[in-house]
Parts: C-alpha cells; sequence; structure tokens
C-alpha cells in the first residue's frame, strides 16, 4: 500500500493504491471520477481510455503506481467548466451517442489522435477509432461528428446542417432530428450507470461458477471461505429454492444451481465481502464436491429419447431434452410444393452470437423501511419486479427497481437475472447494500443471445417467380434455461408469413435444452436466422429463374392493408418503396451481375413486429401506461416505466408530449423506469417502446391538454375549438386569448392545483382463432430492405463489405436522428454475424468470451451505410411510427450473403461467412466445376 | 490470506536486475503492459512482483550503431514510423508495428515486449476459473495439451507480428542480465516449446534491436486476421530479400516459435512453401483453424515471392 499523488484533471489527489491496483480501478473507486468506463478490463474496448501527461492509455491495463504524481485527465476534464469542448458539441449534435457508454473513450480517443493529426481522412479516423468498440451506432454518427469538428477546426464549410427532418408543416417537434435529452450528461461521463453508482457502505458480490456442463453437486464446504477476514457472507443456492424466468411458462431457473448444475459458469456459490477481491479470494477457496451427468451438447441428440441418462429438466412427459415444440400449417405445404414449378430444399446452420453490449451487467440492492430497492441494468424492470418479489416472498410493494442509464441491451438485459436475484437476498440476510458487477466473461456466461440453430427450408416458386409454398422444419438450441425461448421458438416460423404473400406455408420448430449457457432475445428476436433462409433462397430461386431477385421479391410483397396467411393485420407497408429506395442508391441494374470476380452485390428483405399485441403476461391491464404532471412552474413531468437503454426512448416520450401541448423540450421532464415512480410499462423489448408507450404518451398529453383547454375555455370564454397550444403559447388566432404557457397552466390549476393525466396504451384485439395465434401477432409491423456490396479476396476468402444501402419502413420518424441510429445499428450488428462473430464451444465452455476472439467488427471493418428512412404513416402509431430498432438487422445479413454469391459464385448456408468459410467453398466449387469437366 | 504484492519502479537497467535477483523468480518485468496485465487480469501472470522498466532511459533511443541501427526496447510501436531511417531501410517493420492490436494498443506498446509477448491459445488465455473447468493444460501446470486432445507438448502459438519482421530482416537482440550483455540473432531466443517459449533467462532484461544497415531489403509483410484491427495474429509473414538475393522468410502465428526459412531468391519456391508448411506445427487453437492458416501460408508466400520477384 502505498499514497501517490494524482493530478486529475487539475484537481490534486492523494490517494492510498494497492501495489498492482489499475489506474482506472483508483480513477472509478477512489477518486469517483467514473466517466472511465470498463467494459472488458483487458484493452479491448477502449471505454476506459484517459490521458497520462498528456498520452492516452487505456486505464484497465495501467498499474496505478506507474502514473504516481502525473497529470491525468479523464473525460470529466474535457469540458471547460461547462462549456462543452467542440468534439463533445459534435458528439451531441451528431447524434453519435446512443447508449454512451463507449462514448468517453471514443471522444479520449478522437482527441488525442487529433492533435496528432489534425485534418485525417475519412480513412484515417477509422483507424484512429479502430480500438474503440461501439455496439450502437455502427460507428456511422461518430465519423460524421469527428468528420465534422475536424471541417469546422479547419475552417472549411461544415456540411449543411445534417439533422434529418422531414419536410412536414404538420409537426413542430415530431419528425426534426435532435439528440438525446441526456446527450450532454453522456458526452460528459457524467451519466450513471448501475456500476457508477456507489451506495454507501456497500459490500461487494463475487460467485464461483460451476466448472461442469451437467452434475449432481454434492457438497458444498464454504467453511475455509467463510473464515477468510472481510467476508460477510457465503451464500448457497438452497437459500433461494423459489424459481422464476421470464416467461410465466418457463419459470425453470433458481438463482444458483442447487441440485444439480446444467452448464458450465453456472453459479454455484456467491459471497459477499468488505471489497472485490476479498469476496474473489474466497470464491476461489470453497470446495464443491460434484458427480458428472452425462452432459447434452447437440442439438438434434436432444430431440431424441436419452435412454436412461438424466435429463436437463424433468419436466416434460418425454424422454427427451426437448423444451418447447411448435407447429403451425396454413394452405396445404405438399401440394403447393409438388404444383411450385421450382423446388429447393436446403439445411442451414448457424452459431449463437451475443448482444456484445458494452456495458457489463451490474446492479446495487438493499432493503430498508420500505423493503427492497435494486438499481440495475435492465431492460425490463417490471418483470424484475415482479420476480424479485416471486423469490424474495415478498408483495411487490416492498420491491423498488430503478433503472439508471444503460449501456446497451438488445435483448441481453431483458431478463430477471440470477445475479440481481442473490444481491437481493445477501442484502437482506446483511442489513448491508450489496453490489455485483460483471467480468465480460461473465456477461457471455450469463449470454440469453441468438439461439444456434439449425434449420430446413422447403420453398417452391412458379415460373412466373410467384411463390407456391414454404415450409420450415427449425431447432433451436436453448441451453440450460428457458428465457424468452417459447416465444423465439414461435418466432422462428411464424415471422416467415411476411413480407411475401404465401398460401400454403407451415412449419415445425422446436426448441431443446443443453448444457450450456441459456439463449433468450436478441435484437430481431427469433427470425433473424430463418429470415437468411429465407432470403438466399430467394436469390436461390432468382438465379435459377433468370429474374433480377428485386424482381423476384416486388412480384411477391404483401400489400399495405391485409392480412397474411397466419392472419397477421398489415397496415401500412413500406416493402416497395423501401426496395426501391435501395436499388436506386446503389445503382443496382446497372451492378447486379454485372461487377468484376470477386466484387459483388446482393439484396435481401425483412420485416418485424412493433411491440406484441399479446403480453407475456395474460392480464387486462394496460401494455404501457404514461403519467403526466404539470404544476405552477409549467414543467411536464413525464413518467414512464419504459426503459431507455440508448436508445432514445426518453426522448421520444418528451417529443411526443411536447408536440402535443406545443411547447418546447425545456419544458418537459422526464422520469422513467422506477418501478415505484413511475407506472407500468412492460420493457424495452421486441421493439415495441415507440409504438406502446409513444402512444400512452400521446393519450396522456392529449387528456393534458384537454384539461387546460376546458379551463382557459371557460375563464376566457371562448370556445374550446379556437385554442391553439404552440410555441409555448396557448391563444386565440384573434389574439383575443394570448396566454404564456406558465399563464395557460396557472388559469388550470386555480382551485384544482397541479394537473395529472394518464394515457395508457391497449392493443387491439388481433389475430386468428387456432392455437398459436398470438406468435407474432402485433398492432403494426415494419418493413424495410438492404443492398450490400462486398469484395471477397479471392486468395484468403475475406469479404469486406464496401457499401450498405439500407430502407426501413419505420412509419414515422418520430426522432429522425435516433432512427438513422438505431437503423445504423442494426445493420452494423447484423454484418457482425455474417462475417465474424459466432460463440464458439468446447465440450459446452466457451472459448471466446471476450472481445477479442469475440469478433465485434471494429471502425475500420464498417463500410459506408446509407441510411434511408421510409415514412408510410401507420394508422395507429403515435404520429405514425412504428418499429426502427430491430427489424433492420434482418435483411442485412442475408444481403450480404446474397453479394458473396454474386462475387464468387458460392452460397453459404452457415454463418459466419468468415475468410475460412468463403475459401473451403470456393475451393470445393471449384473441385464440383472440375468434376463436371 | 491474500499475498503482499509488490510494485517497483527502476530507474536503471542495473537497479531493476537487482530487484529481479532479490526477488528471486515471483517477479514480472512490465514495459507497455499490454500482454502482462491482461495475463495478470486472466491469472496466468501470477507474479508477486512487478517490476516497471518503462522509466529506464537506457532502454530508449534510435539511432545507429557501427553497421546496425539499434532501437531501444522501450521504443514504443506506433511511434516507429516517425523513424526516417526505419522508415526509408526497415519500412516492413513499421507495417508489422501498425498492424498490432490496434491504435490504443500500440500507443502503449513496447517493441521489446511484442517480441517477447507471451504465447497465445484458446485454451491457455483465458480466466483461472475457466482453465479449472476445462482441465488445466501443461502451460498451466496441467500435463496435456487440451488443445491437440492429450500431447505431451505444448502449441501456443508465437503472436508477435514484429518478430518476424525483424527476423526477416536478420535482427539480433540484446540483453542484460547478472552476468552481462549478451547479443544475439532474434531467432534464436525462441525455443519452440509453448511452456516456455524464450530461452532468455528470467532476469534478464532486453535492452535493444539491431537492424544491419545497408542490406536493400525488399519486402512483403502479410497479416492474417477476420477484422482489420483489435485481432492478435493468426499467421504474421514477413518475406525479405536482400540486395545478394538472400531470402528470408519469417512466419508468425503458426508455431510457439517463429518459423524461419532461408535462401536465395532464385530457390524453387513451391520447395520453400513446402518446407515452410511443414516447419509449422499449427494446431487448432486459435479461432481459425489448423488446415486454413497451413493454406494461408501458402498463399502469402506465393503472393510474397511474387512481389518479390516480379516476372521478367
Amino acid at each position: 500500500m502505498q499514497i501517490i499523488k494524482l493530478i486529475v484533471n487539475g484537481k490534486e489527489h492523494n490517494v492510498i493504491v494497492e501495489p498492482h491496483e489499475t489506474l482506472a480501478h483508483v480513477l472509478r473507486e477512489k477518486i469517483n471520477l467514473t466517466g472511465t468506463k470498463l467494459g472488458c478490463e483487458q484493452a479491448s474496448c477502449g471505454a476506459c481510455t484517459v490521458f497520462v501527461d498528456g498520452k492516452v492509455v487505456q486505464s484497465c491495463i495501467t498499474p496505478a503506481l506507474r502514473v504516481a504524481g502525473s497529470v491525468i485527465t479523464t473525460i470529466e476534464g474535457i469540458a471547460d467548466q461547462n462549456k462543452l469542448h467542440k468534439l463533445q458539441e459534435k458528439f451531441v449534435e451528431k447524434g453519435a451517442i446512443q447508449c454512451g457508454y463507449c462514448t468517453p473513450g471514443m471522444i479520449m480517443t478522437s482527441l488525442d489522435f487529433l492533435e496528432e493529426n489534425p485534418s485525417p481522412t475519412t480513412d484515417e479516423i477509422k483507424e484512429a477509432l479502430s480500438g474503440n468498440l461501439c455496439r450502437c451506432t455502427g460507428y456511422v454518427k461518430i465519423i460524421e461528428a469527428v468528420e465534422s469538428y475536424v471541417k469546422e477546426e479547419n475552417h472549411l464549410h461544415p456540411p449543411l446542417g445534417h439533422h434529418p427532418k422531414h419536410d412536414d408543416t404538420k409537426f413542430k417537434m415530431v419528425g426534426q432530428g435532435r439528440p438525446y435529452i441526456e446527450a450532454t450528461k453522456k458526452v460528459q461521463g457524467t451519466a450513471d450507470y448501475a456500476d457508477d453508482i456507489k451506495i454507501k457502505n456497500a459490500l461487494v458480490c463475487k460467485f464461483l461458477r460451476s466448472t461442469h456442463a451437467h452434475a449432481k453437486i454434492n457438497n458444498i464446504d464454504v467453511s475455509k471461505a467463510q473464515a477468510v477476514p472481510g467476508v460477510r457472507a457465503v451464500m448457497t443456492g438452497k437459500e433461494l429454492p423459489i424459481t422464476f424466468g421470464v416467461l410465466p411458462i418457463s419459470q425453470d431457473e433458481t438463482a444458483m444451481a442447487i441440485e444439480k448444475t446444467r452448464y458450465i459458469g453456472e453459479i454455484v456459490a456467491a459471497v459477499a465481502a468488505d471489497t472485490e477481491e476479498i469476496a474473489q479470494y474466497a470464491c476461489s477457496l470453497i470446495k464443491v464436491d460434484y458427480t458428472p451427468i452425462r452432459p447434452f451438447f447437440d442439438m438434434q441428440e436432444c430431440c431424441e429419447d436419452i435412454g436412461t441418462d438424466e435429463k436437463i429438466h424433468q419436466y416434460g412427459k418425454f424422454n427427451n431434452n426437448i423444451h418447447k415444440k411448435a407447429e403451425l400449417r396454413f394452405g396445404d405445404q405438399q401440394e403447393g410444393l409438388a404444383a411450385a414449378d421450382h423446388r429447393l430444399k436446403v439445411d442451414f446452420d448457424f452459431q449463437g452470437i451475443n448482444h456484445g453490449f458494452t456495458e457489463p451487467h451490474a446492479a446495487t440492492a438493499w432493503w430498508d423501511e420500505n423493503g427492497l430497492t435494486i438499481i440495475t441494468a435492465t431492460q425490463v424492470p417490471h418483470y424484475l419486479h415482479r420476480f424479485l418479489a416471486k423469490v424474495m416472498e415478498v408483495p411487490m410493494n416492498r420491491v423498488r427497481v430503478i433503472k439508471p442509464y444503460v449501456g446497451g441491451g438488445f435483448g441481453g438485459k431483458s431478463d430477471p437475472f440470477p445475479h440481481e436475484m442473490i444481491v437481493a437476498h445477501l442484502s437482506r440476510i446483511l442489513g448491508q447494500p450489496v453490489k455485483v458487477r460483471f467480468t465480460r466473461e461473465e456477461v457471455f456466461l450469463s449470454n440469453h443471445g441468438r439461439h444456434p440453430t439449425k434449420l430446413t427450408i422447403d420453398m417452391g416458386v412458379s415460373n412466373e417467380g410467384i411463390i407456391q409454398a414454404l415450409d420450415a422444419d427449425v431447432i433451436i438450441d436453448g441451453g440450460a434455461y428457458g428465457s424468452f425461448g417459447v416465444v423465439t421458438t414461435y418466432y422462428n416460423g411464424v415471422l416467415l408469413q411476411a413480407p411475401y404473400k404465401l398460401d400454403n406455408f407451415g412449419f415445425r420448430t422446436r426448441r431443446v435444452y443443453t448444457n450450456k449457457p441459456q439463449c433468450g432475445a436478441m435484437r430481431g428476436h427469433g427470425a433473424v436466422n430463418s429470415r437468411y433462409a429465407v432470403e438466399t433462397m430467394i436469390d436461390r430461386f432468382a438465379e435459377k429463374l433468370n429474374m433480377d431477385p428485386c424482381e423476384l421479391r416486388f412480384k411477391n410483397f404483401l400489400d399495405e392493408n391485409t392480412l397474411t396467411v397466419g392472419q397477421y393485420r398489415v397496415t401500412s407497408n413500406g416493402s416497395t418503396e423501401s426496395l426501391k429506395k435501395v436499388m436506386e442508391l446503389s445503382e443496382w441494374k446497372n451492378k447486379y451481375k454485372k461487377l468484376p470476380k470477386g466484387h459483388g452485390i446482393g439484396v435481401a428483405c425483412g420485416f418485424f413486429i412493433s411491440g406484441s399485441a399479446l403480453p407475456i403476461h395474460w392480464n387486462e391491464y394496460p401494455q404501457s401506461v404514461v403519467h403526466l404532471k404539470v404544476d405552477l412552474d409549467g414543467r411536464v413531468l413525464v413518467t414512464s416505466g419504459a426503459s431507455d437503454i440508448g436508445q432514445g426512448s426518453d426522448t421520444m416520450l418528451a417529443i411526443i408530449v411536447a408536440e402535443v401541448l406545443g411547447l418546447s423540450l425545456d419544458n418537459i421532464f422526464v422520469v422513467a423506469a422506477d418501478t415505484t415512480l413511475t407506472p407500468i410499462d412492460l420493457g424495452s423489448y421486441s421493439s415495441r417502446v415507440t409504438f406502446m408507450a409513444g402512444n400512452a404518451a400521446k393519450m396522456a398529453a392529449e387528456k393534458l391538454r384537454e384539461q387546460i383547454l376546458e379551463a382557459v375555455a371557460k375563464l376566457h370564454q371562448v370556445d374550446k375549438s379556437e385554442l391553439h397550444f404552440e410555441n409555448e403559447k396557448v391563444f386565440t388566432n384573434d389574439r383575443k386569448v394570448d396566454l404564456t404557457w406558465v399563464e395557460a397552466v396557472e388559469n388550470a390549476t386555480r382551485k384544482v392545483g397541479a394537473l395529472n393525466s394518464t394515457g395508457a396504451y391497449n392493443s387491439p384485439k388481433l389475430g386468428g382463432d387456432f392455437k398459436g395465434a398470438g406468435a407474432g401477432l402485433s398492432p403494426s409491423y415494419s418493413f424495410g430492405a438492404v443492398i450490400t456490396e462486398v469484395k471477397v479476396d479471392l486468395e484468403s476468402g475475406h469479404v469486406k463489405v464496401i457499401d450498405i444501402w439500407g430502407a426501413h419502413d419505420a412509419g414515422k420518424a418520430i426522432n429522425p436522428l435516433a432512427v438513422e441510429g438505431q437503423l445504423e445499428g442494426s445493420w452494423h450488428m447484423g454484418m457482425g454475424q455474417a462475417l465474424s462473430e459466432q460463440m464458439k464451444y468446447h465440450n459446452g465452455l466457451l472459448v471466446n468470451s471476450n472481445l477479442v476472439d469475440y469478433k465485434i467488427p471494429t471502425s475500420k471493418d464498417t463500410p459506408p451505410i446509407h441510411t434511408n428512412i421510409i415514412e408510410t404513416i401507420d394508422p395507429e402509431g403515435p404520429f405514425g411510427a412504428k418499429e426502427c430498432g430491430e427489424g433492420a438487422i434482418h435483411p442485412v445479413i442475408p444481403a450480404i450473403a446474397n453479394a458473396v454469391f454474386d462475387a464468387v459464385g458460392v452460397r453459404l448456408t452457415s454463418l459466419p461467412i468468415n475468410s475460412e468459410e468463403v475459401l473451403k467453398a470456393m475451393k470445393s466449387m471449384k473441385q464440383f466445376e472440375n468434376l463436371k469437366m | 490470506m491474500i499475498a503482499e504484492k509488490k510494485y517497483i519502479l527502476a530507474t536503471t537497467v542495473q537497479e531493476a536486475i537487482e530487484q529481479a535477483v532479490a526477488n528471486k523468480e515471483n517477479f514480472k518485468y512490465l514495459a507497455g503492459g499490454t500482454d502482462v496485465m491482461v495475463n495478470k487480469f486472466q491469472g496466468n501472470e501470477t507474479s508477486g512482483c512487478l517490476i516497471d522498466i518503462t522509466k529506464i532511459t537506457e532502454l530508449k533511443g534510435i539511432a545507429k550503431q557501427g553497421d546496425f541501427l539499434r532501437i531501444g526496447a522501450l521504443e514504443i510501436l506506433e511511434e516507429l514510423k516517425f523513424n526516417s531511417i526505419i522508415k526509408d531501410e526497415f519500412s516492413m517493420l513499421i507495417e508489422a508495428a501498425l498492424s498490432v492490436g490496434s491504435p490504443l494498443i500500440r500507443k502503449t506498446a513496447t517493441i521489446g515486449g511484442n517480441v517477447l509477448c507471451e504465447n497465445r491459445c484458446l485454451f491457455y488465455n483465458q480466466s483461472e476459473w475457466w482453465r479449472e473447468s476445462i482441465g488445466y493444460c501443461l502451460k498451466c501446470d496441467g500435463d496435456i495439451c487440451i488443445a491437440t486432445g492429450g500431447k505431451n507438448a505444448c502449441f501456443s502459438e508465437l503472436v508477435s507480428d514484429t518478430a518476424p519482421a525483424l527476423i526477416a530482416m536478420d535482427a539480433e537482440i540484446e540483453y542484460v542480465d547478472e552476468k552481462g550483455t549478451h547479443r544475439q540473432k532474434l531467432e534464436k531466443i525462441y525455443t519452440g516449446d509453448g511452456v516456455k517459449p524464450r530461452n532468455i533467462p528470467k532476469n534478464a532484461i532486453v535492452t535493444s534491436l539491431f537492424l544491419p544497415l545497408n542490406r536493400g531489403f525488399k519486402t512483403a509483410f502479410f497479416k492474417l486476421r477476420e477484422r482489420e484491427s483489435l485481432e492478435f495474429t493468426s499467421l504474421t509473414s514477413a518475406v525479405t530479400v536482400d540486395k545478394k538475393c538472400k531470402l528470408k522468410i519469417a512466419l508468425s502465428g503458426v508455431d510457439p516459435k517463429p518459423v524461419v526459412i532461408e535462401g536465395k531468391i532464385e530457390d524453387d519456391k513451391d520447395l520453400l512453401i513446402k518446407k515452410a508448411i511443414k516447419a509449422s506445427r499449427a494446431v487448432d487453437n486459435d479461432m481459425y483453424s489448423r488446415k486454413y492458416r497451413r493454406e494461408m501460408i501458402s498463399v502469402y508466400l506465393q503472393k510474397s515471392f511474387s512481389i518479390l520477384n516480379p516476372p521478367k
């Protein structure tokens, strides 16, 4: 232990430092500058970047004692008091900030390299930022922000104001691109994420995880761990026996393994101690006696009778490891296939994919007179609220879930998690707050990512290119527990019934348990892999028919205002417009089949739900509720349970309320995702928030408006219809009434006090009268198309995507800047799954649980992305809006595969399409061609 | 309980070595730390004492020394590009340095650290818990190699990108220990044993690398990786021809030590490629398969030969 002096952001600190402590740890834990983020602790994400004596370093690998006496600058020291640095201003203005977790590192890295190279090219910017991972933005707006800063600094004319704006005189607020309301806080590093929040006197929790995939737990000896000074509690699974799971029908998980472990990495014991180091050390002293049971890793094998071996989960009447089967049939697939002029049956194989959000899970829990409070990185405060109450055996009124800023989710923070149950329990027995934060390895082990999938599609088309039948047979690998898996099982099938007309459509899907970390929901939930299969097969048919694949798609698109074969109600539909747009921009007609060898272009389409019409918990409660309150100060308080995880939902709510009331955002204050303060919203998943919470906010604002209208009209004796709400005023055209907003509020609150209103969203009754009809039902669907251009290295097989043109029918973009960000992030994430990402297992043990071997594309791998928002004005969406956060990922992956085919003539039926696989395919094709000759 | 740890900032080579001797094997020299600190986080590096050598000025500097260019071991990878001699005579070293990790890594990592970076394996570069789960391998005191399913040898890969570039340009390495100063061909320090991949004495400090001047190297450099940044190599290929038509191939990423093949420009190229592939003991311990990496040796060498020996 040593005392060192550090000058951090101009202030001198004398801190006690342990010999091997990192600078990141000192900054975050001892100096309380938590703008420096930890994403990996292995120097592979860049989130912890700071300056030491003017030089850029990753503080997670910088020993604190090395920098004794140094001058350190963190993100908190970049703004000049409250004046943002111009680069920070650009990040805000350009929408370069979504979840904000990578932002501090991005700013620090950019500032460092701009010092060295003040006039960089775009490629130089991409190179410079290529050690900083971002999962939200696809780097597009980050690069734009840096470029724009450079241009202004060099006194070049900046490009015309980028903020996308859609010509709409109808709206004042809706439709104008604007930064997130909290962007300034995020860009300064002062937005608090779960691990940044320090609750006084909190203990730290660490876990011992199973080293066996499937094993009976005979005994856990915690005596040595308990004896370590500083250890406050050691806990095993027996203390929390109540099961939970996000779906009421899959309550198959406990906070820790109790009788047996079901995957390598499952929590078997937890230690709460004074420091993380002590907790970690104590975990290493816990001895678990296991008897291995035969593990199951192969999903095909898990569909079959397992003989005398032990099932992963006991329930279910059959002697196999199938978790869920689903089958639906419409029309007659066999007849349709038989009648088709062309028929193809293709097998596909997909690896698991992880969300890769930059912020690892973290939570702090404590108990007081109000019961349990937990601050946690979650997408679904409401479900966590329910299951904490269940597992802690207290009524829901004794549980409060608070979501702080969240560093991305993409589905990976949308389950109630074991670690949340454990810290809740430990803090209860200890009477002291308990905190936990995951390492990146633990994030991967916790998983809940996209299911590994094996599927077969049997499809037929006529000579005219009309799809005659589609039959899918799917197995998905759920891992050890249920999570959202029942929904995923259905989605792999049902979400094939659009965007094309199908009369004969059927599927059988099965989800199996295996002894691997569980899978769950991830962006594009359940339909990404099956969409890949169908879109690449459509390309094959186009090839067979010698028809342009865009043409084939145009011929088959569903109309607007129609029903699908499975009775989905399609309202607005921008498929045709989207595809036309990307064809035009990419100059498709000049390129398709016309590019030289090794250079190709490909297309695909997709669609997705704007939230599920049926809630997970079947009750009559609305899917979203928003409350408004306004008092004499005129500021409208918006409270909503919707979780902003970086997608911008807080800003969306503010815009909608401001639009209805004729206000600017200065008069709006959003409090969201705190289960005690805010009304229930079901959470940020299935791309539901803009549609559902947006509608609830709109309704609440309209009701508030009505209250003010009534009061003002009565007081001033004018007809309600004469009053307008605009520019923070309430007035009549003849100015007989001409009130400021605050005056109007004052008028309306006389004798009654603060005004309140409630808005709620209930999905209309939808769907057919058959079992399974509810799966994939949504009040509205988004549609979209992507064209990508690639270059394939003929010698190594390496695929470089050189352009992505995307168009997405988002109904109406409430905040076009945020919508673009969602689309760009989706396309970028899809590119990762297409080319480089996979979860690789060795006997059930995840081999690549780090950000070096799990290969999220860097800025350097990212091509120009050309983003187009298509607006079809949905009849039921708020101001016509529908989803934009998930659907866009569907078309990009097959579009890349189809471009690879155009480039080198190989069809990949498994992902990722990495260099090795492409080369292998090219070689086997060559052999095949040689054989033919 | 938790052992008391030490952190020592040495200011001279002599002081560092004295500290090393005093801490008897239970220490690790620390330069940039991009390798050591990550291994420490994972529990692969467990020394109780870190001897920080970054403040030792003797280990810095780039200057001509006789027929050689001396590069101090502490020179930062990202900064090599600013040196005009390196740019003119050894530009492949810049290519190699700029292919390492990411720009952020390269701004901290040193050239000495890069040639000494610890061998890697998918089954070794994991947390303590992970290695316990799979059953410790040879490199962490286990009995067998997990990657090969039970061989009694460790095939963890040398993943330095600068080492093959330096070796192909006939670099020499100098190190100092309590017995004095030693200098030898860089390739000589690598043992080929993944468990103990270098034969430099534990107490020794690498002080500099020497590159021979006026050799007129023509070079070809390739690195196999899926992403264009943030990657350890799966195969790095450095090939040179000097003005006397001496040809030298150095590969990393496919063996515990650099694969070095020497010849003449007029040699049978197919034979050279065969030799290189034969010498590479790549195993399935990388995100790419052994088979693919071996195939790519041939691809990269052919490309290199066509760059270095354009058809007349």
